[in-house]
């Protein structure tokens, strides 16, 4: 009997990161290993991996599609003609994000915000469909992408609020101001609830950073297990050919699942930064 | 199949134990924080710069034009209620103005009546005065004629009397008392 395959552990290996890109049976890239610099006493490896490489290529497939749509709007528009095909549908999409995601939630001045949750979106959106292609790889598998995206949303958020609020205004963000209480009673509430205020504050950025991250995963460890009953039961001569086709389907099912979880998933994470921006924007 | 799964397994495992990769998901590479920072805001920027402006032009005309044409709408609206409310003033001043004309037109005829009423009376009184004072010369005068008329016919039938009978004591007596009655009747 032949041995049988790890599948939990293909399934860790093709999730996790690598500092190659597979392109298997047409052959391997090996990227480029830099030795560690060392930042705050840590050593930091800065070599690009394959989620560095599919973030980089997320980049400029994002900036050509809206280069290209915005290039073909501004001719359809000097014709003067209604946007349609291929720009018009990025136009829509472009609009979809910046009045019913930023403008809606953010509320008054909001405008100012929407090229940055729009590149969020997009960006997002793009990291995870690429994850979808033939040996493609979602850079919003990583949990140190999604992590740098929520801290870049917090840091956002928190100096915008900054800005909009003032030191006082922010301050009363940590040390909230107690309804119905005063003198030393609301004071003594209020820094009670100074932990709580914190905590909230990087309790928003890393629910952002692990449901992307979790988002994604999932959908492909779910896709690659079932992949894995392939191989675990495809000894059995007589099913083969049922599991095969029962497994195939199921995972079609999946991918279309996936597919909308990678729409769904950009626009949560548009949607809730730029609710958490609207939150602290319009904190009193 | 099976062989293959099992090739491309080792075949990972062996390149990533060798070169000191993450065998799994769930493990944190600091160094790509930096590399999503400067990838991310590097398209940010590039988007900023290239991409939005060519897209969302349009939009952000119309709404531009849009938010003019509410705030000329708002103008226009509070001046056609300022203009409305001008209006109604001016209608209720004049109506106001109008009735006190009325009514001070209306005084005037009555005083205008008054006058009058009260003027025709004292000519009417002038008139009757004068009328009075005419009937009461004229009284006087007839009066004085017939006095006059009186003492002919006294004195005519005095004198035919006298002719018959003036030698009759109670003739005597007659005459005489009717000359000394006259002057009497003279009121």
């Amino acid at each position: 009997m032949m041995q049988a395959p790890d599948i939990g552990e293909v399934v860790l290996h093709h999730t996790a990161d690598a500092w190659t890109i597979d392109f298997y049976p047409l052959g391997q890239i090996h990227l480029p290993r830099w030795e560690p610099v060392h930042m705050f006493g840590y050593p930091v490896n800065l070599s690009p991996t394959k989620h560095v490489v599919f973030m980089l290529l997320a980049a400029v497939l994002v900036f050509l599609t809206m280069w290209l749509a915005g290039r073909s709007l501004q001719r359809q528009r000097a014709h003067e003609k209604a946007p349609k095909g291929f720009a018009g549908l990025i136009e829509s999409l472009v609009l979809f994000v910046r009045n019913d995601i930023v403008a809606a939630n953010i509320g008054h001045g909001g405008e100012k915000f929407a090229p940055f949750v729009m590149t969020l979106f997009f960006f997002i959106l793009y990291c995870n469909l690429l994850g979808m292609l033939p040996w493609g790889s979602s850079p919003t598998g990583n949990l140190a992408v999604t992590g740098a995206l929520a801290i870049a949303a917090f840091l956002t958020i928190e100096i915008s609020g900054f800005f909009k609020l003032g030191p006082v205004g922010y301050l009363h963000t940590i040390f909230p101001k107690v309804p119905g209480m005063g003198g030393t009673g609301a004071l003594v509430m209020s820094v009670a609830m100074a932990p709580i205020e914190v905590l909230g504050k990087f309790v928003k950025p890393f629910a952002l950073a692990v449901r992307l991250f979790g988002n994604m995963t999932a959908g492909h460890f779910v896709i690659l297990s079932l992949f894995g009953i392939i191989f675990l039961f495809g000894e059995l001569a007589i099913w083969n050919w049922a599991i095969g086709i029962t497994t195939a389907a199921l995972v079609l099912g999946i991918m279309l699942l996936e597919l909308f979880v990678a729409f769904l998933q950009a626009y949560v994470f548009a949607l809730l930064t730029s609710v958490f921006i609207g939150l602290m924007q319009h904190e009193h | 199949m099976h062989s293959f799964l099992l090739m491309v397994q080792e075949g990972a495992e062996a390149a990533q134990h060798a070169a000191g990769a993450p065998a799994s998901p769930f493990e944190v590479n600091f160094g790509l924080f930096f590399w999503t920072w400067l990838v991310f805001g590097g398209l940010v920027l590039v988007l900023w710069k290239f991409a939005w402006p060519p897209i969302l032009k349009a939009t952000e005309e119309r709404e531009r034009k849009i938010k003019l044409q509410l705030e000329e709408a708002e103008r226009l609206n509070a001046e056609a209620k300022a203009s409305a409310e001008e209006l109604r003033r001016q209608l209720a001043a004049a109506h106001e103005q109008a009735s006190a004309l009325l009514n001070e037109a209306k005084q005037a005829a009555h005083d205008e009546r008054e006058l009058a009423v009260k003027k025709t009376r004292e000519e009417q009184d002038h008139l009757l005065d004068r009328a009075r004072k005419e009937i009461q010369s004229e009284k006087e005068r007839a009066i004085v004629s017939l006095r006059r008329e009186a003492v002919d016919l006294s004195l005519a039938a005095a004198s035919k009397l006298l002719e018959e009978e003036v030698d009759t004591e109670a003739n005597r007596k007659l005459v005489t008392d009717y000359l000394a009655n006259v002057p009497e009747m003279k009121h």
